[in-house]
């Protein structure tokens, strides 16, 4: 009796380490069979030879690349400039960065959004009143109604807000209401653009400190540059405009892409195994891993959240982080992989 | 299961069971919480005479009186309270039971008052101050007064605002409770002095209203300019508005002197039903399609103010107009310089330094009732600013959000639902990566821990969760799924370290979660103070999120995960 159920412990010890070396794979790749070679050898290796899959124009032809995410940045900055020449502004500002009334009406009754647009603009020409329609999956939940009332205009707010209830038949203490003077709206666009900038200096430095190394920390820096001015101009094809909780989402993409960047540019600098590109794809195989999860969040929250603050937030952080993709894993890792190039170059002619 | 003894052998998991045992006690939740709370006690209503308090801004939400029965009958919901505030009769006396105490309340009666033409005297003994023997000595007068009539109509409300209680101590902000939010901007520049002048008298003011569970803070923009940021929860109430914005600078004048001001001169502004309420002489009147109300209330001047008053009235004309004996000039009453109302002063208060005057306005509207209802309104704000005086400064509203109850309850139904959501696919997206329970169950279960961590901080700084502080939640388990991720990819790195200890994949694993830490530690920052504050939730939650999960979440998952794989 004794014995066996040693033999089946045993056994069962076996599948565990078999079953958990499946796991490492899946993660790492399998390991060549000249895993148990000394380190010594593998530095002697030049820097693109690697054990992992890769087709061998990634592994020696790889500057060319850079191309790509350099195009789509002057792509970007091109939509910028012509948007700022044609409307005076690099984004579409919504009431609360440029001043304003919004209405919105939350309610299952059937609003005709044309007619309702009609009657406003008849009446109230001067406030430029816009009517959307709230659509949670397919069905309207409510509406919102823009205009261009100052929040100390009381009488005027006032006038407006009794017009809607005569003509939605929706009493006006269910309204949500967000009033904002058009100088302070300004202030805050002012503010929070100088926030960003701030928040921005602040990382570099962060990250300048933190490596110590000055191409490196300026390969992150740009990355999360282009990160911020690609999905600026994607943000403004989409017509939407930017409201102070989307101010925030462009400061989470900052620290989203700065993190994928961090873990690429650590293990390649402070990696003492493999060939660089080994340690580029560890770090890839990581780095998109966060990037899928938080995709994953956004998206979820994105089609589910009748809020237009979350949606809005949740839209940039999409585009972010695929843009953040883009500009990690060609650019940022093309550069980094031209640094350890040229350094290893430098060390042995010295 | 020895690995799972182990796992609580080590100092760095007790630290995260503690923390998130307090941060759970903090928030207290109880999700079958029902019954209801009180939120609010009116002024002189039958419910603060029996010595009923609301709660203050900083009384956790769990922590409010809750109402358990009325006269042994048990008080479950709203509805039960309502019905018997219907079946009360004038005088009835009842026991409310709280949670707290008992209280013996007796429902008010409601008046209806008729001044009549017939008069009686009165003796009336007022201090006096004697300029030739520089003392105040007590003077008795005979008055005449107007005798009047009193109805009863009802019963007075008892001044008990109630809401249903809550199932847990964290406080939603405004965006998600429904409320009004006003952001006011001093016309010109005030000193710190002032500011927290001007803070305590819109307090005041709100208080006169019966809101006590409200926010008045001062906010500072990037530019250094100050701002007052008023929260008011609950169903919008416009008339709040207007009284925040108004300096509410009263004067009485007799042409161009001024007799009184509001504030110091007036030592009590009368607010019960016999001496205030719609003018029972003049009533309401229709003229065209509008309807006037008048009001009227009394107040008592300072001695100070009376003579004033005496000195401007004694070189003035006596004038006769249906049969009434006036002074040749009116008192006119001003409020933030526009005039108010104008009063004729009769002939007998001539030189007299009488101390009781009456003070009427009107209110107007296209129906009688609308009508009753602007006076009232009218007549509430001008006894609300008589009692706290005027604020140095004019303030302008230079924003005003305001969220129907309605609407905030379906965004908060709905962040329940989509964070399951959110936690099931990123459960979902780890569980395809790793195909490892054990990895994947230890990383959403620190997630969660963050999440409490965040919100039981959140219970105790009493800071509001709102739609951005949802957004900086949101980031915050964001990062932290991160952190683990890296940690788990950089410990399971075992054939290509073969030289690598634990220790030193820890250490490699923390130097880019550090990285990652300090950038969007430095990244909220500048959000503290640009737009006034008001992502301030965003950022604060940001970092608490993220400290929370270098500093106490991530020692412990990485404890954990070296006890799940330390026999390879």
């Amino acid at each position: 009796m004794g014995s066996k159920s040693k033999k089946e412990m045993k056994l069962r010890e076996l599948k565990r380490l078999r079953r958990e070396r499946r796991f490492q794979h899946r993660l790492f790749g399998k390991p060549a069979a000249e895993e148990s070679k000394p380190e010594k050898d593998l530095k002697t290796e030049p820097a693109h030879a690697t054990k992992s899959k890769v087709p061998r124009w990634y592994a020696v032809h790889y500057k060319p690349l850079l191309i790509v995410p350099m195009a789509i940045l002057v792509i970007a900055i091109v939509l910028i400039a012509v948007k700022v020449a044609t409307t005076g502004d690099f984004v579409n500002k919504g009431i609360s960065l440029s001043g304003g009334l919004s209405v919105t009406i939350l309610t299952d009754q059937d609003i005709d959004v044309t007619a309702l647009q009609n009657q406003l603009e008849t009446k109230y020409p001067n406030y430029e009143p816009s009517v959307r329609s709230l659509a949670e999956t397919g069905t309207q939940i409510g509406i919102t109604i823009e205009a261009a009332v100052d929040a100390n205009d009381k009488d005027g707010i006032d006038a407006f807000l009794n017009s809607i209830q005569e003509y939605t038949g929706i009493n006006k203490s269910e309204f949500s209401i967000e009033a904002i003077g058009s100088a302070l709206g300004s202030s805050f666009f002012q503010q929070t653009f100088r926030a960003i900038i701030l928040a921005f200096i602040f990382m570099s430095i962060v990250v300048f400190i933190y490596f110590r190394s000055f191409i490196p920390s300026a390969a992150i820096v740009l990355c999360a540059f282009s990160d911020i001015i690609t999905t600026l101009a994607v943000f403004n094809l989409t017509g939407i405009k930017l409201s102070t909780a989307g101010v925030a989402a462009f400061l989470m993409l900052v620290g989203y892409s700065v993190d994928t960047d961090i873990v690429l540019t650590t293990k390649v600098l402070r990696g003492k195994q493999g060939t660089v590109l080994d340690r580029v794809i560890t770090a890839f195989k990581t780095g998109m891993m966060m990037t899928l999860t938080t995709l994953a969040a956004a998206v979820v929250a994105f089609f589910f959240s009748p809020s237009e603050v979350i949606k809005q937030i949740m839209l940039i952080l999409i585009i972010g982080l695929f843009a953040d993709m883009l500009y990690t894993w060609i650019q940022n890792a093309c550069i980094i992989r031209w640094y350890m190039d040229r350094k290893e170059l430098k060390e042995k002619n010295a | 299961m020895p690995k799972i003894k182990e796992v609580f052998r080590k100092p760095r998991v007790w630290v995260l069971i503690i923390v998130v045992a307090l941060c759970l006690l903090a928030i207290f939740p109880n999700p079958n919480n029902s019954g209801v709370i009180i939120t609010g006690v009116l002024r002189n209503s039958s419910a603060s005479l029996a010595g009923i308090e609301g709660p203050t801004a900083g009384t956790p939400p769990m922590f409010k009186e809750k109402i358990i029965s009325i006269n042994n009958v048990p008080v479950k919901t709203l509805a039960d309270y309502y019905d018997f505030v219907d079946t009360l009769v004038v005088n009835r006396t009842f026991i409310l039971k709280t949670n707290k105490e008992l209280y013996r309340l007796t429902a008010l009666p409601l008046y209806n008052i008729t001044v009549l033409n017939e008069t009686y005297t009165v003796n009336v003994t007022k201090p006096f101050f004697n300029e030739t023997l520089n003392e105040t000595v007590n003077i008795t007068e005979q008055e005449e007064r107007h005798k009047i009539k009193k109805e009863i109509i009802g019963v007075a409300p008892i001044g008990l605002l109630i809401g249903e209680a809550p199932t847990s101590n964290i406080r939603f902000g405004l965006d998600l409770s429904g409320g009004t939010r006003v952001l006011l901007r001093p016309e010109e520049e005030i000193s710190q002095d002032d500011l927290s002048l001007i803070i305590e008298n819109i307090k005041e003011r709100l208080n006169v209203f019966g809101l006590s569970d409200i926010v008045v803070r001062p906010a500072r923009d990037l530019s250094g300019a100050y701002f007052i940021l008023v929260e008011i929860p609950g169903a919008s109430k416009e008339e709040v508005r207007e009284l925040l914005s108004q300096q509410g600078k009263f004067e009485a004048k007799i042409e161009n002197d001024t007799v009184f001001t509001g504030g110091q001169d007036i030592t009590f502004v009368c607010r019960s039903p016999d001496c205030s309420g719609l003018d029972p002489q003049v009533g309401c009147s229709q003229s065209g399609s509008t309807w006037g109300c008048r009001f009227r209330f009394s107040i008592t001047l300072s001695q100070e103010a009376a003579e004033r008053q005496a000195a401007l009235t004694k070189n003035l004309d006596i004038i006769t107009e249906n049969n009434q004996q006036y002074l040749s000039k009116s008192l006119t009453l001003y409020l933030d310089n526009e005039q108010v109302d104008e009063l004729r002063i009769g002939a007998e208060l001539k030189g007299k330094a009488s101390t009781d005057i009456e003070i009427s306005g009107s209110g107007i509207g296209n129906t009688r009732q609308e009508a009753v209802e602007n006076a009232y309104a009218n007549m509430k704000r001008l006894q609300t600013i008589l009692i706290t005086g005027s604020l140095p400064v004019k303030l302008n509203i230079e924003k005003t959000d305001q969220i129907s109850p309605v609407l905030g309850q379906e965004f908060l139904k709905n962040i329940g639902f989509v964070g399951i959501l959110v936690i099931v696919a990123v459960g979902a997206v780890i569980f395809a990566r790793y195909r490892n329970i054990k990895i994947s169950g230890l990383i959403m279960m620190t997630v969660i821990c963050e999440v409490v961590i965040i919100l039981g901080v959140a219970s105790v700084i009493r800071w509001n969760i709102d739609l951005s502080a949802i957004a900086g939640l949101l980031i915050a388990v964001g990062t932290g799924v991160d952190q683990k991720i890296v940690i788990t990819n950089e410990t399971m790195q075992k054939e290509t370290a073969v030289f690598l200890r634990w220790k030193d994949k820890i250490k490699n694993a923390f130097f880019m979660i550090m990285g990652s830490y300090l950038t969007v530690f430095v990244a909220m920052l500048p959000l503290m103070w640009a737009g006034v504050g008001l992502l301030k939730g965003f950022a604060i939650t940001t970092i608490i999120g993220a400290s929370a999960g270098v500093f106490i979440a991530r020692p412990a998952f990485a404890a954990m995960l070296e006890v799940v794989f330390k026999e390879e």
